[in-house]
């Protein structure tokens, strides 16, 4: 995003688009790393990694109200215009997406804590090709977001737009698998529940995935990016 | 008002561990993941380069400032707003003593400058001596219709410099401070009257440069210059903190806003509010303050 973050007359500015947007990105990677712990903690039972997860969430709110109240005041103190005022907007709403796929991880977590020992018929297995798919296309999907902001390229953001649909697809037939789960034996109904809001939980940060990518667009071009494209 | 002399406490500063990316696992609990957020609304103020203590000034009989006091971070901007008539630009020339040229003017209070707490506005302070060591911008480029160079080497002549290679190098040095160097190199001898406006305002700034003061006051300094100009100005001023004191009245609360790092409020003649400049744009705390800032002053 350098061209679109340096060049100013004010040295100040430049310096504090390029500092929001460093904040963006390493808020951005540390949330695609909790997305891909939380997983791996439900799958495996990993208990000292689903709190290492939990311990690293205040840090995630921490940037998230960094990054609000820079690009605050930024805008108050230097009165961005067109495509400043883009970015400053821009940046602070992806934090805010990033923010809630923190959430999202920290839930998945908890689950992976509460759920307790892997058992003989257990709903997180029935759906543990589709829990990982969906963890890796979510945290691609992130990724691509985040790079997409960082150096402000519609035609990846773009990309991100587009692929969203494998998620819901992925998601759906999650779904159905554990329907039928669920059919052949309700004592694991509890557990099931929260594997349907785990899997939920990885296609809403397919969403903000896509946020995300929509505020990319909107930054480099000034006008959203119409339905379906 | 000596909030600026005592910065609280827990203002920190900033360090933040950047994360190594989706690594895994293995990296999660190190202890680089802590971070500590700096509280950007309390800036931290620079010890006092000066010290306004219940500072008043009359003209004649009109009362102009009541009871000032204000302190000035040293090598930082400090920028005075306030609606019309305030006093702000009566408060910034008292500290080059500019009301002494006008008769039946009146001070009581003091301005003390450090180090040496010489009182500025005392009345056994020669204000030529004050002059000395405040250098001013005006709001219109005043240029002495003399050569470039010969407008920046004047105070140097004035205070006995003599040696040419000195001059030569004391007027450059000053003009790359004024970021204007580049531009007028070849141009020395011309007359300085041949410069664009904002060109003539950098080099108000440099001939107020070469004399190294200690603080240098800025009155409305981009109100006759176009954007451009005025960026270019207010950039200048976002650097010149690093060798001296500023402070700089504009009715450009936008300014004030870019530039600075601390503002005070003035209205009627009195200080209402100062504070670290991010927290009077974002959280004034007096509602006077608020008001003028977001133009609802009635």
């Amino acid at each position: 995003m350098t061209s679109t973050l340096e060049g100013h007359i004010s040295k100040t500015v430049d310096q504090a688009l390029t500092e929001l947007r460093t904040h963006a990105v390493e808020m951005g990677g540390l949330v695609i790393d909790q997305v891909g712990s939380a997983v791996r903690a439900l799958l495996e039972r990993d208990g000292v990694l689903a709190e290492r997860v939990l311990a690293r969430e205040p840090a995630i709110n921490d940037y998230e109200s960094r990054i609000d109240r820079e690009s605050l005041t930024f805008i108050a103190l230097h009165q961005p215009v067109a495509s400043d005022l883009r970015v400053a907007r821009a940046i602070s709403r992806a934090a805010l997406e990033l923010e809630r796929v923190g959430d999202e991880s920290k839930k998945i977590a908890r689950f992976a804590l509460k759920i307790g020992a892997i058992a003989s018929h257990d709903p997180v297995v029935a759906v543990a090709r589709s829990l990982r798919h969906m963890a890796t296309l979510s945290a691609a999907q992130l990724r691509s977001a985040v790079r997409a902001l960082d150096e402000a390229d519609p035609v990846q953001a773009r990309e991100v737009l587009a692929r969203d649909k494998e998620l819901d697809d992925e998601f759906a037939s999650a779904l159905r698998q554990l329907m039928s789960f669920v059919m052949e034996d309700q004592q694991f109904l509890r557990a099931t529940v929260d594997t349907v809001f785990a899997l939920k939980g990885l296609e809403r940060i397919g969403d903000h995935a896509k946020n995300i990518a929509e505020q990319v667009v909107y930054l480099v071009e000034g006008e959203r990016p119409g339905k379906g494209k | 008002m000596d909030t600026l002399l005592n910065p609280p406490a827990e203002t920190q500063h900033r360090k933040v561990v950047p994360m190594q990316g989706d690594t895994g696992a293995q990296k999660a609990d190190s202890p680089s993941l802590s971070i500590v957020l700096e509280d950007r609304k309390t800036a931290r103020a620079n010890p006092a380069k000066a010290n306004a203590e219940k500072l008043s000034f009359w003209y004649g009989t009109n009362q102009a400032l009541k009871n000032i006091n204000l302190v000035i971070p040293e090598n930082q901007v400090t920028a005075l707003i306030g609606p019309s008539g305030c006093g702000k630009s009566t408060f910034l020339r008292c500290f080059n003593r500019m009301h002494d040229l006008q008769p039946d003017t009146r001070y009581e209070g003091a301005i003390h400058l450090r180090p040496d707490n010489v009182n500025l506005v005392g009345r056994d302070i020669d204000p030529i001596e004050v002059r000395m060591r405040i250098g001013m911008v005006f709001q219109k480029p005043n240029p002495f219709p003399k050569t470039v160079f010969e407008n920046v080497a004047y105070g140097l002549r004035l205070r006995g410099v003599r040696n040419r290679s000195e001059l030569a190098e004391r007027v450059e040095r000053a003009l790359r401070g004024a970021a204007i160097w580049d531009e007028v190199k070849d141009r020395l001898n011309d007359s300085a009257l041949a410069l664009s406006g904002g060109q003539m305002q950098r080099l108000c700034i440099a001939r107020a440069l070469a004399t190294e003061p200690e603080i240098l006051l800025f009155d409305e300094p981009t109100s006759a210059l176009d954007p451009i100009a005025t960026a270019k100005i207010e950039e200048l001023i976002t650097e010149l903190r690093q060798r001296v004191t500023v402070l700089i009245v504009t009715h450009n609360m936008q300014q004030a806003a870019r530039v600075s790092d601390f503002t005070a409020f003035m209205y009627l003649g009195e200080l209402v509010e100062v504070d670290a400049t991010s927290k009077i744009f974002t959280n004034p705390s007096k509602k006077a303050t608020e008001d003028y800032i977001t133009g609802r002053y009635g």
